[in-house]
């Protein structure tokens, strides 16, 4: 016998259902993605460079006791120039850094480093102070996210040679 | 025969794609979980900040705290004056002091308990100091060991 029949309103019923469970399984995917969407214009190069830099900067910090800063704005660049038992320097350009006479190239077409370092100095105690200073990454001259900053921190022992600026925001 | 699908058909069929889409969803779960862990746990700059956290935190008497399992720590526990202030510098909510390879995570927020379980337990400390930060509406960790008579 010639069966004819096609979908009953049931049949119909139970495959939507079973068809949007997963669609909104997928739908939770892809809002994750969404989320995490912000790091393919970061490359992982410069993640990678970032960290380095950051330890490198921070073992420099720790090994010959900072004990102030000073920030210039020049042309092209900002140089932070690090008070220590040797003064170092960090040079800011808008593609690159330069630490230890070390270039750090960003590998991210579209990123690029703000001349401007925010920087902010905190009293814990008639002893004690703890100052960070963050370097901004744009994307596309927009700075989307601070996980992409370079923020380097410090807790210092106060002297009589202790010189810091006062606090700059960009 | 001109007959359309039957029920066993189509559910057959669906049950087939939904474990398909099904595996597809568990691989890409694992893989934002392993990026959100990039992203979110022991970020450099974080973990130098919780490394100079400890160092103040010792000159009173972090390496006194006792615990068998974890312990949240407040301002209160530390006569700090600028504690909160000092906390909201560097945007760390919470601040937890947690005995090392512990794995009993009864108490502990989903956030904290996966990140540790993510921890290595490698080395040979006491305590993990565990800071939360919360960055950017996201909660960012980041730890550093510490030995109880260090």
């Amino acid at each position: 016998m010639m069966n004819k029949r096609g979908f009953t309103i049931l049949e119909l019923l139970i495959s939507i259902l079973l068809i949007s469970i997963v669609l909104l399984l997928l739908l939770r995917v892809m809002m994750s993605l969404e989320t995490i969407n912000h790091d393919t214009s970061y490359a992982s190069d410069d993640e990678i460079r970032r960290t380095e830099i950051i330890k490198n900067v921070e073992e420099s910090f720790l090994d010959s006791s900072l004990n102030g800063l000073r920030i210039d704005s020049l042309n092209d660049k900002t140089v932070l120039t690090f008070l220590m038992d040797e003064e170092q320097t960090l040079e800011i350009y808008q593609d690159h850094l330069v630490f230890q006479e070390e270039v750090y190239s960003l590998e991210s077409k579209n990123a690029t480093y703000s001349s401007c370092a925010e920087y902010k100095y905190f009293d814990l105690d008639e002893d004690y102070y703890f100052i960070t200073i963050t370097i901004p990454v744009l994307i596309d001259g927009v700075n989307t996210t601070s996980r992409d900053d370079l923020i380097f921190s410090y807790l210092g022992l106060k002297n009589e040679f202790t010189s810091y600026p006062d606090d700059t925001t960009c | 025969m001109k007959r359309g699908f039957a029920l066993l058909e189509t559910i057959i069929v669906i049950t087939f794609v939904t474990v398909s889409l099904m595996l597809l969803y568990g691989t890409f779960t694992s893989l934002i979980e392993k990026k959100e862990e990039n992203i979110l746990y022991d970020d450099v700059s974080n973990i130098y900040q919780m490394y100079y956290l400890k160092e103040y935190l010792s000159l009173y008497g972090l390496e006194e705290v006792n615990t068998k399992k974890h312990v949240e720590l407040t301002c209160d526990d530390f006569s700090i004056s600028t504690c909160s202030s000092f906390m909201e510098q560097m945007s760390l909510e919470h601040l937890y002091l947690v005995s090392y390879g512990l794995k009993d995570y009864d108490g502990m927020s989903t956030s904290l308990r996966r990140y540790l379980s993510s921890l290595s337990n490698k080395e040979d400390y006491d305590y993990w100091l565990v800071g939360e930060f919360y960055i950017e509406d996201a909660y960012h960790y980041a730890s550093i060991g510490v030995m109880h008579d260090e």
